[in-house]
């Protein structure tokens, strides 16, 4: 059963609107990640759930109950912000306690309960420091264990590693999911980094100028994107999209990317002879000793977990391969590639959505 | 990196003492002329060398002007002390007045709430007598003529604007999102107001009240148009005071130096603050 | 789930509200300070004087056209005009100079910036006595320098010949630190690399200055002479501690001929007519200049 709806939200500053009618729903503990470009609404739609800003139309319910006109302090949720908002004048003991001084608590039960949440994200030792005197990942633990000590019923994040630092938004990437999982809470985070959406969200919400444009559990958008944009927002490195005019014959709805036959399973009717584009993840590329088409190897990049190489085909069409890093890859520029074709997604070339199989025949159905 | 000649340098330092001298030699004289007897101050030429004397405060302070000619009461410990009232109250009400009115305008950008701010500004820069003489015949009416009540009203039209102005800037410097994070951890907005906007601003806050009440004790005109000689600051007093004790320029300069030393030791405490309030936060210091 | 609704809580004064709440109390102070300024106008198109009650009438813009043909009228708006240009003008050099000696962050700068504060922290009424106190014909210092000069006869304010120049040199006195304050913070502001690359390309300096400093320094200039140009316009203090409009009518810039006006001629409608071509004076500057000062604040807030 949904804790958290949203229904047809919409808000608009000076004439640009920055929410068209935005609907969502989360069930109780659940989490759901709202993905996003920058300026895309989703901190302006975080702040409507938490009361910091009045949505124009639309309503906002939390457990059952209205809370569109209900002030943020009486909405029962903890929120962390992006920049820490950390209150620059309280120890960070206070800053986290602040979020129980509100309530009928002793001081002895806040000091254990603040202590309690320190502990857990380790940071007990600064406790008595003012924000100034915190690192940055210090300040980021402080402003999460101010949105969590209060166990809200509802935690909202608003893209709390985004002024983290590359190690400590590793660590966190990984601490996070279970620390949310643990609480119980229902969840809502906003980010901009497709693997901290991935490594949270048992559903992704993907934000595109005051529209949702896909709701789904990673592995869907990862494989079903609902347009290239999409494609290319999921996907490091990024998703090759070649353009491609499919043909069909008795085997179906197939391109040619040189002389290696893509093949399209499902119908597709009314797709032949259309421009589209093919989009192939570089990990369903592979190199091959037999068969595939040759290419050229114009750069290796090679990372910790991966080796990317950047390839043209003989139509001087550019290609990325990314392959395990244990694989090598082979030695000398001329080379053979394969396309493992189950995982080709086709586009339509015009609109940019994705072409959706159907079983049924009648039209074209694009991407939901 | 600096290829500044000898004679350059030399000549900066000429043009400094040059200005520093021209800039503090009046205070430096006046402060001179307040701890000499009259017999010293009218020998001609004027010499630096004389004993020092505090008579001329001891006299003040005692209200008792004794020459061998006559003695006479003098008040300007009276005036003295409505400076203080005066410059007091009138900061206390205009930022009692003022705060509140500065966070309105900084946090809600209401319907009209940037011509209002704009309307109070420009009392800042309208001719004072324009509201100052038919007040006069107002405060008869109303009972407010020669009262510190209807002075302390009228010198908000000096502290009001500034510390509107100089606040406002304060509290738009205070991110949003510290006040947001404090209302969704379960406070109302007047328990952020005052835990978290009141505090953050405090340094804008002191700094305007501190100005204001510059302002406020060095302004002549209102109480010249609207008070009588028991409700008179100094600037005023000390006017009135030359008239009334004649020749007694040690006197006078006593009570000069009296009156512009709470402005310039406040000035001098604060002066990190001044050039922003000074020009209304367009400059930062 | 079940319907545990927690009673909403009444807010005791709507967020909607709020902000007209906590500034109507300042709003109430001020709209008390306007009604004067409309029964000003009023008393503006009147004939009025206190001493002749009987005569009281309404007579339109009468007052305003009488001052077309008269010469005092044309006197207070020239030496208004003169004391205002002559003094924005002279602060505006000066502080200007002092800013550009002081620019660098020294302890000694920093000091000496810091003591010229106290002239600008000193009320203007008594900076005048101060004035009046120095230039004295028996004992002031100044009328000792101009005897030791050679100028036996410099008599300062009571004089027609150097009253201007008496009043002009207070003023000076206390408000070039407010140009100087002012002027410096902008040069320290300024942004660097230009100075450097003009340095490094063997820009002489007195070029520099007219090609880069002077350009920057545009709108901190601007805003500091408009800023005094409307209180200098005002300036009624400085002259009435001084000479009170004298001698003769010298000095009589407009607050100081309203003001006599009304308390010693007791006509009413005149004097409220002749502030109100100032207002309209400093209504068209104050517009021009918040425009600039608006600029340069948002600049100030964005650097920040």
């Amino acid at each position: 059963m949904s804790y958290l709806d949203l229904s047809n939200i919409r808000k608009s500053f000076e004439n640009e609107t920055v929410l068209d009618g935005i609907s969502l729903s989360v069930p109780e503990g659940g989490t759901l990640v709202l993905f996003g470009k920058s300026g895309a609404g989703k901190t302006v739609l975080l702040r409507t759930i938490a009361g910091a800003i009045d949505p124009d139309a639309g309503s906002v319910t939390i457990g059952g109950q209205d809370m569109t006109t209900v002030p943020p302090e009486h909405r029962g949720i903890g929120m962390a912000f992006q920049n820490f908002a950390l209150f620059p004048h309280m120890s960070a003991f206070d800053n986290i306690a602040s979020s129980l001084t509100s309530r009928r608590m002793s001081a002895s039960e806040i000091k254990r309960k603040v202590q309690d949440v320190a502990e857990l994200l380790k940071i007990d030792h600064v406790l008595t420091h003012t924000p100034k005197a915190l690192s940055n990942g210090q300040k980021q633990r402080t402003a999460l264990a101010r949105a969590l000590v209060s166990e809200p019923k509802v935690l909202l994040l608003d893209d709390p590693l985004r002024n983290v630092d590359a190690k400590l938004r590793f660590e966190m990437r990984l601490e996070l999911p279970c620390l949310l999982a643990d609480r119980g809470a229902t969840v809502v985070y906003v980010t901009q980094d497709y693997k901290e959406a991935m490594a949270l969200g048992e559903r992704i919400a993907v934000l595109d100028q005051g529209n949702i444009v896909q709701i789904g559990s990673p592995e869907d958008i990862y494989k079903r994107p609902a347009n290239t944009e999409i494609a290319q927002l999921f996907g490091d490195p990024t998703v090759n999209l070649l353009d491609v005019v499919p043909q069909e014959d008795e085997r179906g709805l197939h391109a040619f990317l040189s002389d290696q036959r893509v093949d399209f399973h499902g119908d597709f009717p009314g797709v032949a002879g259309r421009d589209c584009i093919v989009g192939l993840r570089p990990e369903a590329l592979s190199f091959t000793q037999n068969g595939g088409f040759p290419v050229t190897i114009e750069a290796v990049t090679p990372f910790n977990e991966k080796t990317v190489t950047l390839v043209t085909t003989l139509r001087g069409r550019e290609i990325l391969v990314s392959q395990p890093a244990q694989s090598t890859v082979p030695e000398g520029p001329e080379q053979n590639i394969t396309i493992s074709a189950q995982d080709a997604i086709l586009f339509d070339r015009q609109t940019g959505k994705r072409l959706e199989p159907v079983t049924t025949g009648e039209r074209v159905e694009e991407a939901a | 990196m600096d290829h500044t000649s000898l004679l350059e340098r030399w000549l900066r330092r000429f043009a400094l003492a040059l200005i520093v001298t021209f800039f503090m030699f009046p205070i430096f004289w006046i402060v001179l002329m307040s701890l000499q007897t009259n017999e010293t101050i009218l020998r001609s030429p004027p010499s630096m060398a004389f004993v020092p004397t505090f008579d001329n405060y001891l006299a003040i302070l005692a209200g008792r002007l004794d020459s061998n000619v006559a003695s006479m009461g003098i008040d300007f410990l009276n005036n003295l002390m409505n400076s203080i009232i005066l410059s007091v109250s009138s900061v206390a009400v205009a930022l009692c007045l003022g705060v509140p009115a500065a966070y309105a305008f900084a946090r809600h950008k209401f319907r009209g709430s940037e011509d209002i701010a704009f309307t109070l500004l420009s009392f800042r820069f309208a001719p004072p007598l324009l509201v100052l003489l038919p007040l006069t015949l107002y405060f008869q009416q109303i009972g407010l003529a020669d009262t510190y009540l209807g002075l302390v009203w009228v010198y908000q039209l000096i502290c009001l604007p500034l510390i509107l102005w100089i606040v406002r800037g304060y509290f738009e410097d205070i991110s949003p999102d510290i006040e947001y994070a404090y209302r969704i951890a379960g406070h109302s907005w007047f328990a952020t107001f005052r835990k978290i906007a009141l505090p953050l601003a405090g340094p804008g806050i002191a700094a305007a009240g501190l100005l204001a009440f510059i302002f406020a004790w060095n302004n002549f005109i209102f109480a010249l148009v609207l008070a009588s000689a028991d409700k008179q600051p100094v600037t005023v007093g000390a006017l009135a005071f030359v008239t009334a004790s004649g020749i007694q320029y040690g006197q006078i300069a006593a009570a000069v130096v009296l009156s512009i030393a709470p402005t310039l030791a406040l000035a001098l405490w604060a002066q990190r603050y001044l050039v922003e309030g000074l020009s209304l936060g367009a400059v930062k210091g | 789930m079940t319907d545990t609704a927690m009673p909403q809580r009444r807010e005791l004064i709507s967020p909607k509200m709020l902000p007209y709440v906590l500034s109507l109390p300042a709003l109430l102070v001020c709209i008390g300070i306007l009604i004067p300024f409309v029964t000003a106008i009023y008393y503006s198109l009147q004939k009025y004087r206190m001493s002749q009650p009987w005569n009281r009438g309404m007579n339109w813009g009468e007052n305003y056209l009488k001052f077309l043909s008269d010469p005092d009228f044309w006197n207070t708006l020239k030496v208004s005009l003169v004391y205002a240009g002559s003094t924005v003008v002279l602060e505006l050099l000066l502080g200007l100079a002092i800013a550009l000696l002081l620019r660098k962050r020294t302890p000694v700068n920093n000091f000496i910036s810091i003591m010229l504060l106290m002239p600008l922290m000193t009320a203007p009424a008594l900076a005048a006595l101060m004035f009046k106190l120095m230039t004295n014909p028996n004992f002031g210092i100044l009328s000792y320098f101009m005897q030791v000069l050679g100028f036996s006869d410099f008599r300062w304010g009571s004089s027609p010949d150097t009253a201007l120049f008496t009043v002009v040199l207070v003023d000076v006195w206390v408000y070039t630190p407010f140009m100087m304050i002012l002027l410096l913070a902008g040069l320290r502001s300024l942004p660097t690399q230009p100075f450097e690359a003009a340095a490094l390309d063997g820009v002489p300096r007195l070029e520099q200055f007219w090609r880069i400093t002077l350009p920057m320094l545009m709108p901190y200039i601007l805003t500091a002479a408009l800023f005094r140009l409307l209180d200098s316009i005002q300036q009624f203090d400085i002259i009435y501690a001084m000479t009170q409009g004298g001698p003769g009518d010298t000095l009589m810039v407009f607050q100081v001929e309203a003001y006599l006006n009304f308390f010693q001629s007791t006509n009413v409608g005149r004097s409220t007519a002749l502030l109100l071509i100032l207002w309209a004076i400093t209504y068209v500057l104050s517009n021009i200049f918040v425009k600039n000062w608006l600029r340069l604040r948002e600049r100030a807030r964005g650097g920040a």
